[in-house]
């Protein structure tokens, strides 16, 4: 397997992701994390079959040397739909953080069984 | 037309939200709920014809996004129709607003969404929109426990599914195909371990969503949230956890090469007796049939993961059988805290005489669960069952008695006085007080003094659900061949075996409960268990590297 440097970049990234998930206190790095991760991915989504010198898929007559459209059309979902998660769980935790005046995920769990 | 199944119901939830009252938001809901039953139904008698494909926008199936119905989808759409048709009778005496039916017909067409896509990252999108709906209605009856029980769901999930797309970009980078069939193809052409990474990553996301063994805490969170709806865990429970079952048995054949079934064997069992250990010790109704829940996922993951037809057929005949009569336990369950004031196991007592219809409903449910003879569980148990070797009959025989004693539990609900406190559930609070975990009373349900009645139609509709569990034990080879067109029959001589081996569990089970596992202190302490946030997290990154070594990637 020869990985691209993107590629390489992507995955090193995802799984700092996921380390961040499991060492951060905090719900915000967890949230944060959350993102990276979430960029990681999209990053090795663009990165699939991509060459230097290919013209982006935009308008009619662009000729055959053009860069595949399908990732990026799907990124574009994944970006939107994660837009959308992270507003929700930013909502979450505004009320989370009122009502039990704290955000770090033990005291929360502490909390929540009284 | 099986587009139409998925966009249907999301105009009917806009429909509601935009142009209907909260009054009549509920009846119009029913009446939709029932004509996507019945079109469910006929989309599954002509899937029993052959399978049926719908090509969206008539591209090509390497580009465009496939929808297929053959009997395993059709089967699940039309449990899912059901399932959903059958708690909106229940919730028609209650009075949710617009919000909530806006919610549950978004939901529904998600589910069934998933259950007839054939294209990989569509399954993600519904799967992380589904996410975002089950949250918000887990927290629908705000609780001070609701907000970090949806925020841990909403969380761990989205998590997963980024594993999932992550899995579905090397899919994607390998084979240029999103539909599972074409990448199924261009897959069996290349070599094994270019394969295990993309597979490792997706089975990670998809184990979280099935709630296997390491994998599992979010869902006694969801599943057993106070602040949910009876009928939102009745789903939950009953379809919601199919969808990742369903999930799992598409994603084995996409990797031809592959063949983690042991693997996934162990982890079943395991996933199983865990579940079970862990529902005995709760004394919650609903954390206990949530808890039940992971036994009979590891249960069913095990069977799937057991080759055969006839263990295959089991499973799937398992998982239907387990929408049933969990729906119906979750229903019961959401009557008797709302009656009793309380949801702890040990405050409830002398539901037969107090409410006959309710106990004899639940009777027939914790029968079906069971695997009594002449009822639907006993029927796919045999199946799974059928010609396994003999450690793993031995060991599915122990899930089993773990899944009796529970209910034994359960069930001592049905028996006793009401209002009379018995000695041991005295001895018990006074064991809770000690512990720091004492049991909670629920703010969010009315007194004790709640009046007698129950209505109508919830009696109604868990009856005929503990009707169904009966009637599928009876003609059980019948119904497998009617659903899912494989003829099988049930041996009288291995059955009244399964049917001596069933008394005598119970009876193992019974004493067992009795002297060992009601009064241990033991037991209770490990009530509180629970991964937490952070540890989930490193559950998915363990169990990722566990099936990747599994599978030989760092054997070179």
């Amino acid at each position: 397997m020869n990985f691209e440097i993107v590629e390489l970049f992507a995955i090193a990234m995802f799984f700092i992701s996921l380390f961040g998930l499991i060492t951060s206190k905090g719900v915000i790095k967890g949230i944060i994390s959350m993102i990276t991760m979430e960029i990681a991915v999209v990053m090795f989504f663009l990165s699939i079959g991509f060459q230097t010198g290919i013209l982006p898929p935009i308008g009619r007559d662009v000729g055959d040397n053009v860069a595949d459209p399908l990732p990026q059309a799907l990124m574009i979902t994944a970006i939107i739909i994660g837009v959308a998660v992270t507003a929700v769980n930013m909502t979450m935790l505004i009320a989370l953080s009122r009502q039990f005046k704290t955000t770090e995920w033990d005291i929360l769990k502490k909390k929540k069984m009284e | 037309m099986l587009p139409y199944f998925v966009i249907a119901p999301i105009l009917i939830a806009i429909f509601l939200y935009a142009f209907s009252s909260n009054k009549a938001a509920k009846t119009i809901a029913i009446l939709a709920q029932f004509i996507l039953t019945a079109f469910s139904i006929r989309l599954f008698f002509q899937a029993r014809e052959g399978e049926l494909i719908t090509n969206i926008g008539n591209y090509e199936s390497i580009m465009g996004i496939i929808l297929r119905a053959d009997t395993i989808s059709a089967v699940f759409v039309a449990l899912t129709a059901i399932s959903f048709l059958i708690a909106a009778l229940y919730s028609y005496s209650e009075n949710e607003g617009k919000l909530f039916w806006f919610l549950i017909f978004i939901w529904q067409g998600l589910l069934i969404g998933i259950f007839l896509t054939r294209d990989l990252f569509n399954i993600f999108v519904l799967v992380e929109v589904a996410a975002v709906v089950v949250a918000v209605l887990i927290m629908y009856n705000r609780d001070n426990r609701s907000m970090y029980d949806g925020m841990f769901y909403l969380m761990t999930g989205i998590i997963a599914m980024q594993f999932y797309l992550f899995g579905l970009g090397y899919v994607y980078r390998l084979t240029g195909a999103l539909d599972m069939e074409v990448a199924a193809q261009v897959l069996s052409e290349i070599d094994r371990s270019s394969q295990i990474l993309p597979y490792a990553l997706i089975i990670t996301g998809i184990g979280l969503k099935c709630a296997i063994l390491p994998l599992f805490s979010w869902l006694p969170k969801a599943h057993g949230s106070p602040s949910a709806p009876t009928c939102v865990s009745a789903l939950l429970s009953g379809v919601h956890i199919k969808s990742g079952i369903y999930l799992y048995m598409r994603v084995q054949p996409l990797f031809p090469a592959i063949d983690a079934s042991e693997f996934f064997l162990v982890v079943g069992i395991i996933t199983g007796i865990t579940g079970f250990v862990l529902a005995m010790s709760q004394s919650d109704i609903k954390l206990l049939l949530a808890y039940s829940t992971i036994s009979q996922v590891g249960l069913i993951m095990a069977s799937l993961s057991i080759s055969g037809e006839y263990a295959q057929v089991g499973a799937l005949y398992q998982a239907f059988n387990h929408s049933l009569f969990k729906a119906s336990l979750f229903m019961c369950a959401g009557i008797l805290s709302k009656v009793y004031g309380t949801r702890n196991v040990d405050d409830i007592r002398g539901v037969i005489r107090r409410f006959p219809v309710i106990g004899a409903a639940m009777i027939m449910a914790i029968l079906g669960i069971t695997g009594a003879p002449l009822f639907n569980g006993s029927i796919s148990k045999y199946f799974i069952m059928y010609g396994t070797t003999w450690y793993v009959t031995w060991l599915l025989m122990i899930v089993n008695l773990g899944t009796i004693i529970v209910f034994v539990r359960f069930s001592t609900m049905l028996f006793g006085r009401y209002d009379d406190v018995k000695e041991d559930s005295a001895l018990l609070r006074r064991m809770q007080k000690m512990d720091t975990d004492v049991h909670r009373r629920d703010e969010t349900v009315a007194p004790r003094n709640y009046s007698e009645s129950v209505p109508k139609n919830k009696q109604f509709v868990i009856i005929v659900l503990g009707l169904v569990c009966l009637a599928g034990g009876i003609f059980g080879s019948q119904f497998i061949t009617f659903l899912w067109g494989i003829e099988v029959s049930v041996e009288t001589a291995g059955y009244l075996e399964k049917v001596a081996i069933f008394a005598g569990s119970v009876a193992v089970g019974i004493l067992l409960y009795r002297y060992v596992v009601a009064k241990n202190v033991l037991l209770r302490k490990l009530r509180g268990i629970d991964f937490g946030f952070r540890g989930t997290c490193a559950a998915l990154g363990g169990f990722f590297a566990a099936v990747l070594i599994v599978l030989g990637f760092f054997a070179k």
